[in-house]
């Protein structure tokens, strides 16, 4: 009786059921999964060729035609201080994605190789440098609209960030893991090639110079005494150019920085310390020492990113670090300060809006020279 | 005047006496089911003569009983037993003999295998109860009735918080000592073992507790309770496990005096609602007992219920309606092309007890119960390291992150949300489910030094209890007219809160670093540290191995002491219970980890440094802040009163009225601000003190059951305490709310009459209240990763807790979540020769969402230009009604005896017989902001998460009894 029962309920039982169910019951220890196959995708158009559809600023391209570039990672976010993008390079040039996402390096390593269709994705300008992202805001009217998912200004931004996990599945493709990118080593001469690159159109164009969005090395960089910072005294309200008065701009001198960029506590001790007091608002109207000012900014500091003023030759190289780096903090070495020492540099080479700004990988990028 | 009094009570005494001269009249019988005319075992018959109590008995295997020694008169005599109606029956006694009541019927309650589908919503995070509401399998016609009908719904009695209800456990208050959770899921699984209960209502006092103001109930789970035979079933359901089987065998008491019992069961498989919802359960209960004569007992037993439980989680509306599916649980994901839950209870705490009953006299017994709780209690969850949050319906996700008609929200792409849509309509496994061969491939691509350092990992948050108990209570007559219980309760508990490593999903290691801290102070080596201790020895964070603890480890130390008494007078049909209750509690946090965050004192009382820098810090009232070592002790002298007044009338009819007032203290989980990072208490900690009263009508007799209760309870000074992500700080903060104060009335009515049908009854349940919030608790906030206040919010008034106004100025109630506030059913009970059909509609309405805190604040209201409207105000702090609904339940059984010995039976439940997919139970607002809009001048709100019921559902139970 109680067999007959038993098998009753077993074929009951079984009838009823989906074998899916039963995966988390039985399935104590799960088996460890294999490394993703990595993918290979013909391409059909260097990153110079696809940089070359952009002509005209103010202007971005959508991609229409069935592109395929292939590149090697040369970025990694892992420190901070490159944020929600990847660059990538082939023997041409290279080019930024917009990934919108954090931590990229856990899902493409330095050397990887990267495929990206590129229809449906927009080639941008932004001050200088292009990317490939999507298309801009629109609003309901069709207007497109004047700020990014940040809330910030993007008048100047071309693109939106590839933040789609669906549109990065269908567009960007991992490759094998190859190794690293030797960076390439450039001179001042180099630089201003780069600055004054020209379209093939023959426009003068620097967004166009081969090397900008590449792994490059720098040598013997001497500092120039100067930073250069934008800081929101309150940056829950808005901050754009036309609230200047929510705006505090540390130029011309180093305002007592001695580290690559500001983190929260960094500002504080700096507002503290009265670092930033002869420092304005941008409508002139206060300054920082003013009790009311500082306070406001001393409870609502952030981080915020700094521009290192250092010279190759003649040419100021502005070197930009974020204040969410890990390595915001860390004290450049006094010999560089004193102007005792200089820097080789290893990094992303960017334009901004006509001036070399370089983007630092990690910490160990700089090597003094004493 | 004192003449006189004492000369009532000699001649009250006198009386007593008299009666005493054993008389040689006394009732007999036989309790049977309504249902099969099978004899009931253990019922518990007691006669009464008005109010007075005179004479006891439990009915033997074959539901027999007799009960000797009372004078002619009338008597009526009121039967309890587990799985039926309490009923009353009158009887009178002539000329001295037994008078024979041959056979009693008592009704079924509703069916016996539903105990558990309450469990596992799972709500841990969300700061939501998992508990049943309601108990199951009680006596009492509206508990009964309500405890099946309203289940789904999470329908919980006068809107009670399921910490009111006190369960006991062979006399032992078995309520979580930290949360003061009711403790079901210790023993579910069990069902057979822990049948026998005994329960009474709102603020009555019970002979084996003195309880609070929402009932109490006692499982005393001993051998000789359980039902004697084996007893065999195997239950199919498809809301919640496919499979349970379960045995049962029970000595019952034998003629040496030994009595022995065992339960065992398994719970397997998923269901047809939730996918990833599974239970991997079993459970065991062994117990003997040994009654060495009449006065002397002594019963052991051990059990518990090992196992896995796959659980749920709540979504918003937007991604269920995405994927056309109000059960979409984000839980889960495919790993090798196999489902796998990532949220999981992984739990075995086990239970011994021993029990000693002494009972010199009829008048006078003493029962101590030693009982020890210990063992492990999980739940594993992601955690991950500087890797993207692998949460599937993470709102950033979800299309509405890229879209929203309002342009204020700055929402303005429509292209990538038709990209983001057209991913979660499609069901993509790696979109819209956890992407573990993602996880996988990071962590083994990230190799470092060799090795593979894990991003993502499992961990196992563990909550494992030592819990030591010791109780003794007594009851004893006095006299006819006066019993005196008491007892006194002694409870140990130190809870240790850790987590493992559960799973490193691919790598060889993990470290264990804060990663919270990390986004503040990356620079900095030691803030960021999780064990300050190892770092300063070894100059690394620890690497973390399978199995090895990290994060946070502390003790919640809790010490409870509680005396009680109650003097129960009855004389007449009247009847009066006083009763009072002392109690101490102490409680204290123990940091066994040293935190980077905040490393408080060393050993000698020094401050902590390194490199020569001090990095202890301080709080705003200078005292170091302290992750390590032993808190301030928090201590509590409480007291409560309560008193019950009875009157009956002849013929089942019974007026009683409770009141009580009690000063509780609070939980721990109510008093610490951050507990797993730090000594801190809350501000104003003070005792919960709560003054309820209720009235009652019931009438029990001859298969008639009706109650009807009104009840007013008020609630004050209670305290609320959590964690959350402040997008107006960008920082998690610890926010920890007091005086939160709400009030309970309403009316609950229960009844089931025959009807002139033969074998048909009609039964039904009102319940309609008013749960609201009469207060606007204070805030106090503090930043989680440096213990700064967060002076915006620190000691304000949280304005619109208790009301809003809205657009038009008028004033919005807001209302105590968790429980429909009206409640009904209506329907009908035929039981005829061994069968049993059972039809219920219920009725559901004001049921609301539960509120975060933070909507209703000034700062949330206000939004950037700090100026609030009305508009703003009512669309930031108006609460959620759910939609009014009903619902249809069938339930049928059978029971068949084979040769007179064997009894096979089963019983089917299909609820929700419409197949409603849309009825919401529960949720909960997200405690985060959107404050990136264009103007930077208002705040809107994340969307609710919400949990439905499932839709039409069956559980088929086949039972074998020899």
């Amino acid at each position: 009786m109680r067999k007959l029962l038993f098998a009753i309920s077993v074929a009951a039982v079984a009838a009823l059921t989906s074998c899916s169910e039963w995966e988390p019951v039985v399935n104590v220890n799960y088996d460890n999964v294999d490394v993703a196959t990595p993918v290979t995708l013909d391409v059909n158009c260097t990153i110079a060729q696809l940089k070359a559809m952009y002509s005209k600023i103010g202007n971005p391209i959508k991609i229409d035609d069935d592109l395929i570039i292939g590149g090697q990672v040369c970025s990694e976010d892992r420190s901070g201080n490159i944020y929600k993008s990847l660059y990538i390079q082939d023997a041409t040039g290279g080019i930024e994605l917009k990934i919108g996402k954090g931590q990229l390096y856990n899902d493409y390593k330095p050397g990887q190789w990267v495929y990206v269709k590129c229809e449906g994705l927009t080639l941008g300008n932004y001050s200088g440098m292009l990317q490939l992202g999507y298309g801009r805001n629109k609003k309901a009217s069709g207007e497109e609209s004047g700020t990014n998912e940040d809330g910030e200004n993007a008048d100047d931004y071309e693109t939106t960030y590839i933040d789609v996990q669906y549109i990065i599945d269908t567009h960007i493709f991992k490759g094998k893991v190859d190794s690293p990118v030797t960076p390439k080593v450039l001179t001042e001469d180099d630089l201003k090639a780069n600055l004054s690159a020209r379209h093939p159109s023959g426009a003068v164009m620097a967004q166009q110079g081969p090397d900008f969005g590449t792994l490059v090395t720098l040598k013997g960089l001497k500092y120039g005494k100067e930073v250069f910072a934008l800081l929101y005294p309150d940056p829950d309200q808005a901050h754009d150019k036309d609230h200047s008065s929510n705006r505090v701009f540390l130029s011309e001198a180093t305002w007592n920085i001695t580290t690559w960029a500001l983190t929260k506590q960094g500002m504080i001790k700096h507002l503290q310390a009265g670092d930033f007091d002869d420092a304005s608002t941008g409508d002139n109207a206060h300054k920082v020492k003013e009790a009311d000012l500082k306070a406001l900014m001393i409870r609502k500091a952030n981080a915020y990113a700094v521009s290192q003023y250092f010279k190759l030759g003649g040419t100021v190289v502005q070197v930009r670090t974020s204040g969410f780096a890990r390595f915001a903090d860390s004290e450049m070495d006094p010999a560089i300060l004193d102007g005792t020492a200089t820097i080789d540099v290893t990094g992303i080479l960017c334009n901004y809006n006509g001036a070399i700004q370089f983007t630092l990988i990690d910490e160990d990028s700089v090597v003094i020279n004493k | 005047m004192y003449k006189k009094l004492i000369m009532a009570l000699a001649s009250l005494l006198c009386g007593v006496s008299l009666l005493a001269q054993t008389p040689t009249g006394g009732v007999k019988g036989t309790i049977v089911s309504r249902t099969d005319n099978a004899g009931i075992e253990n019922a518990a018959i007691t006669v009464y003569q008005g109010a007075v109590e005179l004479a006891a008995a439990v009915s033997d295997a074959d539901g027999n009983f007799q009960i000797a020694g009372l004078a002619n008169g009338l008597y009526e005599m009121k039967i309890v037993a587990a799985d039926y109606l309490e009923t009353m029956v009158n009887f009178a006694v002539e000329a001295g003999l037994i008078k024979n009541m041959f056979k009693l019927r008592l009704s079924r309650i509703k069916d016996e295998a539903s105990d558990e589908l309450f469990e596992e919503f799972d709500l841990d995070d969300s700061g939501y109860s998992d508990n049943p509401t309601v108990l199951f399998g009680q006596n009492d016609v509206f508990n009964n009735i309500a405890g099946y009908n309203f289940s789904s719904v999470r329908f919980r009695v006068r809107g009670y918080a399921s910490e009111s209800q006190d369960v006991y456990l062979a006399g032992v208050k078995m309520n979580d000592a930290i949360t003061g959770y009711s403790p079901f899921s210790l023993w579910s699984g069990l069902n057979e073992a822990t049948r026998t209960k005994s329960t009474v209502n709102g603020a009555e006092v019970a002979d084996f507790g003195f309880g609070g103001y929402n009932g109490i109930t006692n499982i005393p789970a001993n051998a000789s309770n359980v039902r004697k035979g084996w007893r065999g079933s195997v239950l199919t359901n498809s809301a919640m496990y496919r499979l349970r089987l379960m045995m049962t065998y029970a000595s019952g008491p034998q003629d040496n005096g030994w009595s022995y019992a065992f339960n065992v069961s398994a719970r397997l498989g998923g269901n047809d609602w939730i996918k990833g919802v599974f239970y991997r359960s079993f459970a065991y209960y062994f117990a003997a007992e040994k009654q060495f004569d009449d006065v002397h007992k002594l019963g052991f037993v051990f059990m518990g219920t090992p196992g896995a439980r796959g659980a749920q989680n709540a979504s918003t509306q937007e991604v269920y309606d995405l994927l056309g599916d109000n059960m979409y649980n984000s839980n889960w994901g495919y790993q090798n092309g196999k489902i796998r839950n990532s949220r999981v209870r992984l739990t075995h705490e086990p239970i011994a007890i021993l029990r000693y009953d002494f009972t010199p006299s009829q008048d006078f017994s003493l029962g101590a119960t030693l009982l020890y709780r210990f063992g492990k209690n999980g739940y594993t969850a992601l955690d991950w390291y500087d890797a993207a949050d692998p949460r599937p319906d993470y709102y950033r996700n979800l299309p509405s992150y890229y879209w929203n008609d309002n342009e204020d929200l700055n929402r303005l792409n429509k292209s990538k949300a038709m990209w983001a849509t057209d991913a979660w309509q499609m069901d993509l496994d790696n979109i819209a489910h956890i992407n573990w061969d993602r996880m996988y491939t990071v962590n083994q691509l990230n190799v470092v030094d060799g090795e593979k350092r894990s991003k993502y990992v499992l961990e196992e948050r563990r909550t494992d209890q030592r819990d030591l108990n010791f109780v003794l209570n007594g009851k004893w007559r006095a006299a006819k007219w006066l019993t005196v219980t008491g007892g006194l309760d002694a409870k140990v508990n130190r809870t240790e809160y850790y987590k493992i490593l559960n799973d490193l999903l691919g790598g060889d290691y993990y470290v264990d670093v804060d990663s919270f801290a990390e986004r503040d102070f990356s620079s900095s080596p030691t803030m960021t540290q999780n064990n300050l201790d190892y770092f300063l020895q070894y100059g690394t964070a620890p690497k973390v191995y399978k199995g090895d603890k990290y994060g946070y480890d502390y003790y919640a130390q809790i010490r409870k002491f509680n005396g009680w008494l109650a003097t129960k007078f009855a004389i007449g049909n009247f009847q009066a219970t006083f009763a009072g209750r002392v109690g101490y509690n102490a409680m204290w946090r123990e940091g066994l980890v040293r935190k980077g965050l905040f490393p408080g004192l060393n050993d000698v009382g020094g401050v902590i440094t390194y490199n020569g820098q001090v990095i202890t810090t301080y709080d705003s009232d200078g005292m170091p802040v302290t992750s390590y070592g032993k808190s301030k002790v928090e201590d509590f002298v409480t007291y409560a009163g309560k008193v019950n007044l009875e009157y009956v009338i002849k013929g089942g009819h019974r007026f009683y009225a409770n009141a009580g007032y009690f000063k509780d203290a609070p939980n721990f989980n109510q008093i610490f601000v951050s507990p797993r990072t730090r000594n801190t208490i809350v501000p104003e900690v003070s005792k919960i003190k709560t003054i309820t009263g209720d009235v009652n009508y019931q009438y029990s007799n001859a298969g008639y059951n009706f109650r009807i209760t009104g009840y007013y309870t008020e609630i004050s000074d209670q305290t609320k305490v959590m964690s959350f992500y402040d997008d107006a700080q960008n920082t998690f903060t610890n926010f920890a709310m007091s005086g939160i104060d709400q009030r309970h009335m309403g009316v609950e009515m229960g009844f089931k009459v025959p009807t002139p049908i033969n074998s048909l009854s009609l039964q039904g349940v009102v319940s309609w209240g008013d749960f609201i919030y009469t207060s606007n608790p204070k805030m106090y906030q503090t930043y989680d990763n440096d213990a700064s206040i967060v002076e915006e919010t620190w000691g304000v008034t949280i304005p619109y807790w208790k009301s809003h106004p809205d657009k038009n100025g008028k004033t919005q109630k807001h209302y105590v979540a968790g429980s429909p506030q009206f409640a009904a059913s209506v329907g009908l009970n035929w039981n005829y020769k061994y069968w049993f059909v059972d039809a219920d509609v219920d009725y559901f309405d004001k049921a609301y969402l539960d509120m975060n805190p933070l909507y209703r604040t000034d700062m949330a209201t206000a939004g950037g230009d700090k100026v609030a409207t009305l508009e703003e105000v009512d669309y930031m702090a108006s609460q959620e009604k759910f939609d009014a609904v009903y619902l249809v339940n069938l339930s049928v059984g059978k029971s068949w005896y084979i040769k007179r010995k064997y009894q096979l039976g089963f019983s089917l439940n299909v609820k929700n017989l419409l197949n409603k997919k849309n009825v919401k139970t529960g949720g909960y607002e997200q405690t985060r902001l959107v404050d990136n809009t264009v103007n930077k001048d208002r705040y809107y709100r994340f969307d609710s998460k919400y949990f439905y019921n499932s839709g039409i559902n069956y559980m088929l139970n086949i039972y074998f009894r020899f």
